[in-house]
This record gives C-alpha cells, structure tokens and sequence, in this order.
C-alpha cells in the first residue's frame, strides 16, 4: 500500500531510523499519509549512511541467533484454554529471582503497571501515591485512570527518583474524611527511575516505603522496567531490592534485550486476579510461549551485560561533558541512560543538532527544548560509543567553524572499527 | 516450584490436556495449587493416553513448521518507537483482504473487540448494540464497561446468528430522549456466530447504522470460515463495516493475535488506545510473521474443517442419546445436546471421552461446544465418533438395555 517500486523494505527500515526522533513529536505517525511525506522530505534532504548508532531506548534491541532458534523450537500450548508451558517456566524463573511466589507473563511493561495497579486498586474510589515524574504518571496515557477509574496521587520526585517519605505520607488520605477523599490502596515505586536518569533506588529507601504502606494498611508495587539495571548498578541482589514490595513490573524487552514482553510477579491471589484483568483488557495470548522462550534466552544471558551498558555510559557521558556547550551531570549517570543538556547561549541549537547527529546516523531522544535523553544497551559497541562522541565534537566544532568563534578545544577520536 | 522429580514437562503438558475442560470450570486454576491438586487426582485415577484430539476450540492449534521457520528468521524492528517491518506488512495485507484502508495488529480478540468498541464509542455515555448471545457481551469479561465505561445494549440473537433489523432499529436510542438514554454510538455483529451471516443481511444492519449516524463493526474472528463457507469473498462480507476484527490465532492457525482494520483515522486511534492498554508490543514482528504465514497457507484449509465437522455432526447425531441440528452446522462448530432421559450423563460423558483423549467444551448442563481445525485429521474425526458410539454402548451393556444401534469404525491410523 505505502510501498512504491522503487522501494524494498531495507531502505524503509533506514528511513525509519532516520525518522526515529521525529516520530516520537508527531504523535501517532508511525503508519499513514505522515510517514509518507516524512519519508518523502527526507529521502530528498538526506544523505544515506551505512552506520547507525541507535541510542533513543533500550527497547531497540534486537533478538540474538540464541533468541531466535529457542523463538523457532520453543515448545507452545495455548496459554488461556490451559497453560503454555514455556510462559509458565519464564513466570516462574521471574517469580524465583524476585522472591515472589508467583507470575503473569504481559505484553509490555504498561500492561504489567496497568494491571498491578488496578488488582491492588480494587474499589471503586480507589487512589494511588507515585512520582509526579514517573513513568506511569508521564507516559502510560493516563491509563490508570481513563481505563481502570483509579486516582493518581502524584507525589514530587527529587533528582534521585525517590519520593521524601514524609511528602508521601502526608499524601495519604485520611479515612476520616473519607466523605470527600478516595481510598489510597497504593504505593508506587520505581527502580530505576527512568525519568531521573536511570536513578536507583536503594534497598533501605525501598524497605522505608514498604514500612511506611504497611502502617497505613497499603500496598506497594515497584515498576522495575530496570529493576536489573539497578541491581547490577548498586551490586544488590533483586530480590533484596523488591523484599519490601506486593507486586513488581519487570520488563524483558529493555536492557535485556528481549523482542516483547514483561513478568509481573506477586503473590499467588494476586497474579490470579491478574490473570483475569490480563485477559479482560485483551492481553491472554494463545501460543505465547515463542515470545516467552526468547524472554527466558534474555534472562539467562543479557543480565552479565548490563554492567558493560553502565560503564559506556559513564564514559560516553564523561565525553559528552567536555564538549563545550554540552553538560551532563556524571554524577547522575549510575546505570544506562544518559541525559544531556544543550548549554544557554551555545551556537547550535537543539534542532540542528539532532539533524547533523541524524546525518551522521546517530539518534538520540529530545526531551524538552535543550535537553536530550541516550540510552545504552547490550547492542551498542565501544567503537560506536567513539563514533558517537565524535560525532557530537563534530557537530559542534562544525557549528563553531562556520561562525569562526572558537578554536576546537575536544580531542578528536574518530575510530570508525 | 511445580515440579517434582518425577515429573517432566511433557507429562505436565498431557495433564494439562486431560483436565483442559477442568480449568475452563474453575476459573483460574491454571497455575499454582489448585492445578497441582487437579494434576494429582487424575495421575491416580485415569490412564496414560497415546492419542489426544483436542476439540475444545480452534484457538488450540499449534504452529507449523513453516510458521517456525518463518519467526526464526523475521525482520524487526520496535514498533512502539517507530514500526516493525512485518507487523506492517501484516496489517497491510489483512486490510486490502478486507477492503479497508489499514490495519493493526492486536494480542487477541478481545483485545481487537474492546479497541475498536472504545474507539467507535469515544463520547462519554455511549452505547453500543449487540447481541445477547454474542462474544463481546457473553465472554469479554464485560471489558467494554468495566474497563472502557461504554453501556452495552444486548438484542436478542435468533438462532441463525442474526438480530431481527426491526429489534435492532428499536433498540437505537432517541435523540430526544437524551436526559435520561445514553447515546447510542455503534452496532456490532458477529459473523461466523457458529453460523454466518450473510453480505446482503449485513449491509442492511450497514443501511440501518447510517441512517441513525452509527457506525458498524464486526466481530471476525472467525470470518474467514464464514468467507469460505458461504464462497463470498471476506471483503464482500465486511464492505459494509466501518471496522473488523480477524482473528489469526483460531482456524488459521497462529499462535497468537488478531488485526482490526478500518479508516486511516480509526487505525490511528486504535493505535493510541492499544498502547493504554498496554498492548504496543516491541518487536513483536516475530508473531506477525506466524500469522502472515497463516494467512497465506491455511485459509484454503477451512473448507476441509466445514467437511469434517460436517461429517463428525452427522455420526453423532445418529447415537442414540445425542441431538446434533446439522443444518446449523455451517463451518467447523458443532453444538451437540446430550438428549433428556438418555441413561448417561453428561460428566460421566466428559470423563470417559477424556479418558480416551478426547476433549471437548462442555457448554451449561447437558450440551457441548466441538470445534474442528486443520490439526484435527479424518482419523481424528473417526476415533472420536467411536469414543461417543464406545461410551454410549458401554453405558448401555452396564445397565442391560439396549441393542448397539450405531455402527462402530474404530480405525486408528
């Protein structure tokens, strides 16, 4: 339909690359007469580059040859009418790290919060204390509340993604008003906080809050989409990290480099009326178990990878800061992501920016006008790592050479291997 | 957790078979205690079976060899982020097989049900007419309410599938009445409804729709057996919905998903309302390429399930005991009814067919649901016709009293 003759699907994979970030601004693009005109500019405006260095998410990664030949001889059953056994051995590898005694598997980690939030949640009227800059407050379409009729409490986030205990508990509603309040049933939290930066949340700050819920007669849920980025990042093990939790969202399909898919883990009762809201919002897949057997591949071999993430991370932000008109505050960079500002008063602005890095094949996340999100995963090398810092240097010695103010004072490293 | 030292996955796999209806009647068993109480009473009481014929559903069969092949070697990419190549190739595919303008793919049915409900009925106070026997309203968890807000109103199905137009008419709320009546937003049909409804029936629910400004959806899930069976193309069926959706996962045979399809902007929104619901999956390309497969090799096996559940109709209806209506058999679902006064009943029935490996869909007290597919052979449909003659027959030399009136064909190859 969108496909002229002149074009095989490798080329529109690339342009899609190229259109990653612009995706993302348009809302709802990703498909129709937009992407044909988007296509269009850019096929005339653009030069085509053999490398691209993809650092808008984790998500991005690709199954390895191990995933794929465990997708092709996964052994399947239909999840709904009984139980796929190769779900049921990911649920239950979830549930034994996690110290939970019991799991679902879900298509998307806004599956897993949606649905934690609305089994915890489960009278009408019912309220929810998290992060006013979490990622279930920003980015899961207010769904908690549009589809589930839950009220979201937000409670402010400091830098390190905690919430002061204090603030949350004053958020608390009191049952005596309860004439004019709604019932807060929860507490969530998130490991590590994708908006702060990856930041991770300890296991004492955890143990607090999961103190904190029971004195008052609450749950708590942990969004722990990285739960294994911060585990690995403060040298704790996950199961410690999510002891003081009801339910945790774990996400596969990140850092773990899976193709779809999260676990959410409880206790028993819980992940059984979890099964059943799963089903109601249209999320019981039958032979589920091809997705689930490259989860399980994720699990096994990606988590001794993570650290390899934090440490490119920590480098490439470590590069990024010298650049002048750049700053990044390094000290924020525990696990995989990276946030990057363009400093007031450079002489590129933000959009040229990603334009020259798009040119050069490098994708990054605009958050906001002069900030930008990177994010590293098991699928970005050193050498792209390189590249990518020379193409920031690039860009903005480029930028200072045409306006002939500045003498280049990065070093250059422009190792292509 | 589950496991003890005796017992392998392949044995876990064959219980879960044996006590397949078991779990539809207790709901939620399928993992933790109860299952493993379940898994115990049966390894004391029934035997090993070699052979099992899975009737239950047609959502039971398993991938092929090509679909294997086919996911192990996908092109991906992150369709959240942006698209992934085969999910689009999918969508594109399933909507100029349906004549609409794009497509989207979804986890399930009823995923594809509430999304294209909540789209349609996006005003708060919206209604939605359907039939009081039909998928949305009995098996859906109610989710078009409880999770979407939007009030079903239920007409009475006739037994071929259809609503009366006249009922439907009826049932559409006046404007005038706004004060005190929701709005009446959509009408959905279900087609095959274990029978099919036919292009010119369907476009006069589709006259009646535009004439009060609702739009129409349907239910496909198993349209593609509808298509077949009545040798009208699947585009003719649906020319007259503004959205459908068509499950890949059943008769087709993927192991997972469905595709809605409709107007550029309804794909639009079903894309947005998919994500909230926690259904953008990454590269999820993988299962796509399972159901492109499907798609592509096993609509023309349909016709050869309408055959069987056909001639697996006829050899039950002639069991003493059993009432099968064949002229209602139109694809591959049978409804047999276990007669009244019949000397066994209905859960000895049930167990001594799975003692020989034949599962079936018990549906209220005496009558059962049994779906045919491409996984289910001719000698499949044979041994389960003598499974029921042998249970009958046997019931019947327990208590004395009749003469065997079926003939038997027990082949087993």
């Amino acid at each position: 339909m969108f496909f002229n003759g002149f074009l095989d699907f490798s080329n529109f994979l690339s342009l899609f690359f190229f259109n990653g970030w612009s995706f993302l601004e348009t809302s709802s693009t990703c498909h129709g007469i937009n992407s044909q005109i988007i296509w269009f500019s850019t096929l005339n405006s653009s030069t085509m580059v053999a490398r691209t260095v993809d650092l808008r998410s984790d998500t991005v990664t690709k199954p390895t040859e191990t995933m794929r030949a465990a997708m092709a001889t996964a052994e399947v059953d239909d999840d709904v009418l009984g139980a796929d056994p190769t779900a049921f051995r990911l649920e239950s590898e979830v549930a034994k790290i996690t110290g939970k005694e019991a799991g679902l598997f879900v298509s998307s980690g806004t599956m897993g919060n949606l649905i934690s939030v609305l089994v915890h949640c489960d009278i009408r009227g019912s309220e929810v204390i998290l992060g006013d800059n979490s990622h279930i407050h920003i980015y899961e379409n207010g769904g908690i509340s549009t589809i589930g009729g839950v009220h979201p409490r937000p409670v402010k986030n400091n830098e390190d993604g905690t919430m002061d205990i204090d603030s949350i508990e004053v958020a608390i509603r009191d049952p005596r008003g309860e004439l004019v309040f709604p019932t807060t049933k929860l507490i969530c939290l998130e490991n590590s906080h994708a908006n702060s930066g990856g930041r991770c949340l300890s296991a004492e700050y955890t143990d607090r809050v999961g103190e904190l819920a029971k004195k008052h007669g609450l749950k708590l849920h942990i969004d722990g989409a990285r739960i294994f980025n911060a585990s690995v990042a403060l040298g704790v093990p996950v199961q410690r990290l999510v002891q003081a939790a009801d339910s945790v969202s774990v996400c596969l399909s990140k850092g773990l480099g899976a193709p779809v898919g999260s676990v959410i883990v409880g206790s028993k009762s819980f992940i059984t009326k979890a099964r059943r809201l799963r089903k109601t919002l249209g999320g019981g897949m039958r032979q589920v178990g091809f997705i689930c057997a490259a989860a399980f591949v994720a699990l096994k071999e990606n988590v001794e990878k993570l650290d390899g993430d934090h440490k490119k991370a920590k480098e490439l932000a470590e590069g990024l800061n010298q650049i002048k008109g750049l700053k990044v505050d390094i000290a924020a960079v525990e696990t995989n992501i990276i946030y990057v500002d363009i400093v007031e008063g450079s002489k590129i602005t933000a959009e040229k920016l990603y334009k020259n890095l798009e040119e050069h094949g490098v994708l990054v996340m605009p958050k906001g006008l002069s900030r930008m999100r990177i994010v590293l995963h098991h699928q970005i090398s050193s050498s792209d790592v390189h590249y990518t810092l020379s193409c920031f240097q690039q860009a903005f010695s480029g930028m200072h050479q045409e306006n002939g103010s500045y003498s280049i004072s990065t070093s250059r490293d422009v190792s292509y291997s």
